[in-house]
């Protein structure tokens, strides 16, 4: 049995809510480390998490960013600025849905895996530990704090 | 009386004549196949698709943006519980992308292709025959060219016929 699945069987996630740029995310909080308020100016391994994910050209503006400490797979931790926190809650996966089969190639390259159904409301599910570019970012970030 | 028996009576004529064109009818309609057609505009100009890939018309839906899909899939939207992909039809006929909030929206199915296509306005859903649908223009240009299988008329308007197979395979990667 997975340690997700409870013993009846019910498959369930607790998962950390947020929105960033209007867009709701949700990631599971077993890949999160731990969480702390940012102060303007902090730096140091910080990652926006518009700017991971690929925003693009869209303005965001962060109103009440947080930051998290994200376990990785082969890096240690790295540390993801976001914003809007909204709430810790276990959700059953009969909630989520995959992504459509033609975002879905696109999607994953950013950690974005499937939707959670919440009333009207899309969030979009994301697993730092699928984003593409990762390493390379992490990697980067690295160099750059060495003087 | 007997006179009248021998000729036939004007109304059997008329009746007549009218069963004739009747057969007629039900003879082109046998021999003509009709096929559906759902007419909308995008970027200024009549298109169409085959009905039998439109499954749905969807008004005024919220489409959820998603990060890092490339310019032509601006997100998803929720039909009735259902997650689809919405594909903008403007980015393959060389408009500018959609900007309409709550746009309208076709479902398109064919095959394993199963997506939302972004349309400015549905115009008409009408059967039409087969032989109306002429080959695409070898002359015709622009992006739209990869997508077309034919071209018909709509009173005084040409429409464009789009195959939503040829849009699938331009989509996937």
């Amino acid at each position: 049995m997975n340690d997700w699945e409870t013993t009846s069987g019910v498959v369930r996630l607790n998962l950390l809510l947020f929105t960033v740029g209007g867009v709701c995310f949700a990631v599971d909080a077993e890949q999160v480390d731990g969480m702390s308020g940012y102060q303007t100016g902090e730096s140091g391994n910080l990652l926006w998490f518009h700017e991971l994910l690929g925003f693009g050209y869209r303005d965001v503006t962060y109103r009440e960013p947080a930051v998290l400490a994200i376990k990785t797979v082969e890096s240690g931790s790295c540390r993801v600025i976001i914003d809007n926190m909204e709430d810790i809650a276990e959700y059953s996966v009969s909630d989520i849905v995959p992504l459509p089969a033609l975002l879905e190639p696109f999607a994953v390259r950013n950690g974005i895996w499937g939707v959670l159904k919440r009333d009207s409301v899309l969030t979009l599910l994301v697993d730092f530990h699928r984003i593409a570019n990762l390493p390379d970012i992490l990697l980067r970030i690295t160099k750059e704090c060495i003087p | 009386m007997a006179s009248e028996h021998a000729t036939t009576l004007k109304s059997e004529k008329v009746l007549e004549s009218i069963k004739q064109a009747q057969r007629s009818k039900e003879i082109v309609d046998v021999d003509q196949d009709m096929v559906k057609i759902v007419i909308f505009e995008s970027c200024g100009a009549c298109y169409g698709f085959y009905g039998a890939d439109i499954k749905e018309i969807i008004q005024q839906s919220q489409i959820s943006w998603v990060p890092g899909l490339p310019e032509y899939l601006p997100g998803l939207i929720n039909v009735r519980g259902d997650i689809e992909s919405v594909v903008d039809l403007h980015h393959f006929l060389g408009g500018d992308a959609a900007t309409d909030e709550k746009p309208v929206i076709a479902m398109v199915v064919r095959d394993d292709f199963r997506s939302g296509v972004l349309v400015d306005a549905i115009v008409d859903v009408l059967d039409i025959l087969v032989s109306e649908i002429k080959p695409p223009l070898a002359t015709l240009q622009g992006a739209a060219r990869e997508l077309v299988c034919g071209e018909f008329q709509y009173g005084d308007k040409p429409v464009t016929l789009l195959d939503s197979e040829k849009l699938a395979s331009k989509i996937r990667i």
